[in-house]
């Protein structure tokens, strides 16, 4: 029963800790989306240094990349990767869905200490 | 009461499990691994990917390391897609989901420091896993800064 409650608590924890991280607006992501009959091609440009741990070392700076890349139409997660360092300075990502034309796609995405940053777009 | 208690458990888990994955808090070990085995094996554990049908796209020689653009695509019915290489000094690139209802069809740019080979890993829904490799030319390293 103690670690029952326990348990509850270290997920309402969980939970919490997740939230504290309030996600930021980002004007300079690019975003395309087109739907043609009923699956969306999206093509997503973020602006970003992309520095691996080796060149932060050369500059003198620390280390700070992408970790998690999320898309979501609504409710619904369409696309989804877990990216580490390598990734190119400012990436760029291509996938396809199922969707439709004028709905919202939002594209989030997190930083190696947490960040949380995202923007949104009609799919056309 | 307990009964309760446990249903929320469940709730919470199952929310858990229909949101993203996060690879980087799941599998740590992932991504500290040097060379494309050891991390297939801390990602998947130990497995043996059958050759299957995996169009993995990249150029024969890249001119610039720092941007090779990587596509990689199967009709396998695919729960994850992995890419790894083995010319970084951590071999784990890229771990997608694949969201319920879409296909596997993604394309990305990476950097490499020197010439390699690019793995991608499909974990089908059947359980099975499928791999694929492709070997690649870099002219001028990306890792330089």
């Amino acid at each position: 029963m103690k670690k029952l409650m326990l348990a509850l608590a270290s997920i309402a924890l969980m939970a919490t800790s997740a939230m504290a991280v309030a996600p930021t607006e980002v004007t300079d992501m690019k975003i395309k989306a087109k739907e043609k009959a009923g699956v969306v091609k999206a093509k997503i440009s973020i602006k970003h240094d992309m520095l691996t741990y080796d060149q932060a070392k050369k500059k003198g700076v620390e280390a700070n990349f992408i970790t998690h890349i999320t898309a979501t139409v609504g409710d619904k997660v369409v696309y989804d990767a877990s990216t580490s360092q390598f990734l190119s300075k400012n990436p760029l990502i291509k996938f396809v869905f199922n969707g439709k034309k004028g709905d919202e796609i939002k594209i989030t995405y997190t930083q190696l200490k947490g960040e949380v940053f995202f923007a949104t777009k009609a799919i056309k | 009461m307990k009964k309760s208690i446990m249903s929320l458990v469940a709730v919470a888990a199952m929310t858990v499990s229909l949101s993203a994955t996060d690879y980087r808090a799941e599998k740590p070990d992932a991504w500290t691994a040097h060379t494309v085995p050891t991390a297939i094996k801390a990602l998947y554990g130990e497995i043996t990917p059958a050759d299957a049908d995996i169009k993995l796209k990249a150029p024969k020689v890249a001119s610039n390391g720092g941007s090779i653009p990587v596509s990689v695509k199967t009709d396998i019915p695919a729960k994850s897609v992995a890419i790894f290489q083995d010319a970084n000094p951590e071999a784990t690139v890229v771990v997608f989901t694949v969201p319920e209802g879409s296909a596997a069809d993604f394309a990305l740019k990476i950097k490499m420091k020197k010439s390699g080979t690019i793995t991608a890993i499909v974990e089908g829904k059947d359980g099975k896993f499928y791999s694929t490799k492709l070997a690649l030319e870099v002219a001028l390293g990306g890792c330089e800064g």
